[in-house]
């Protein structure tokens, strides 16, 4: 009976590495941008009837910004562990580079939805902000909430880049 | 007599480096152009037409259109970036040469794919912004400022997506022969 052997470290191993890269940025940036964008169009329109209020209501704004930083973290942190092949000899396991696309996955979609609650409520929060001044904390309170999303994504993620590296005795 | 079943490691040594290459050098481009314009046109309609009966906010806002602009240009560095580090060779699948060029050709393609998403969302939320950052100095000019600062958070993340990009095809290199 023939068995298939797998290779431990084939060279399409950092395929799957640097797609965890990929994910981590790209997932959370449309999550913080769409945090951004929906709060600010928020921002805008309280503005325009109480301009006092608004540098107040830049919070889900920072908060949204700051989703994007994690994925940034894990995405430095994963990629600067991925090392190129020496004298054509693969040192990159497939388990590594599997870990790694885990890792770049839970932090890249948990930034995506936790951005995309900061949105939602902030908008929402921050027009209500304007017209009653008590609900503020309130809203902060929500959007606390919401951003601890982003950070188990980001704990989860630093987890799975520990993940070893052991190509074996090649 | 049984054949071998193929690995997906197969799929990867019939795909040549460079389709994957050259394929993250032009989204990266591409994407992050689609993401500027669109950012452009949400911007654009909206300061037009506030400017029908508010004309005063016309320059001021151009530089919601800025922003969106130099979203492009980081597409531009970093397709100039990526394409200079492929060149030509030969070189067989199983070869030394070829562990390293694919290595190369996977970041590469990923560094494209990375730069070029960021930007396309980072040009989009700059657009949405500039375009309410318009419509509020319309009505009440002293928002102005304090609705670029929202600007500004926004296009850092074109910025994050860039210093990724840079960092993560930091190793690649095609080797030359």
């Amino acid at each position: 009976m023939s068995s298939v052997e797998m290779e431990i470290c084939p060279p399409s191993a950092s395929f799957f590495g640097y797609m965890g890269v990929t994910c981590a940025i790209a997932f959370s940036n449309i999550g913080a941008a769409y945090g951004t964008a929906k709060s600010g169009v928020g921002i805008a329109s309280m503005g325009v009837m109480n301009p006092g209020m608004v540098m107040r209501n830049i919070i889900p704004v920072v908060m949204a910004g700051v989703l994007g930083i994690y994925g940034l973290i894990v995405a430095v942190i994963i990629s600067a562990t991925i090392p190129a092949p020496i004298s054509g000899v693969a040192r990159y396991s497939l388990h590594a580079g599997f870990a790694h696309l885990a890792a770049g996955l839970s932090c890249g979609l948990s930034g995506l939805a936790a951005g995309m609650a900061i949105g939602i409520v902030g908008d929402t929060g921050v027009r209500a902000v304007g017209q009653q001044e008590k609900v503020y904390v309130g809203v902060v309170l929500i959007l606390i909430f919401a951003e601890a999303l982003g950070l188990y994504g980001l704990i989860v993620a630093l987890i799975l880049a520990q993940t070893k590296n052991d190509c074996g005795q090649d | 007599m049984t054949t071998m079943p193929t690995t997906y490691s197969d799929l990867f040594y019939g795909i040549s480096p460079y389709s994957w290459a050259y394929t993250g050098v032009g989204l990266a481009l591409g994407t992050s152009i689609v993401g500027a314009a669109w950012g452009i046109f949400i911007t654009g309609a909206s300061l037009l037409g506030a400017s029908v009966k508010a004309p005063r906010i016309r320059s001021k806002n151009l530089i919601s259109v800025i922003f969106c602009e130099a979203v492009a240009i980081y597409g531009v560095i970093i397709a100039i970036i990526l394409q200079g580090k492929i060149s030509e060779s030969h070189f067989a699948p199983g070869s030394a040469e070829y562990a390293k060029n694919a290595f190369s050709a996977y970041s590469i393609f990923w560094s494209g794919i990375s730069v070029g998403l960021s930007n396309l969302v980072c040009g989009i939320c700059v657009g949405i912004t500039g375009s309410g950052c318009a419509l509020s100095d319309a009505q009440t000019p002293e928002t102005f400022v304090k609705i670029l600062v929202i600007e500004i958070f926004g296009s850092a993340l074109g910025l994050f997506g860039v210093i990724v990009a840079i960092i993560q095809s930091g190793d690649a290199s095609f080797i030359k022969n």
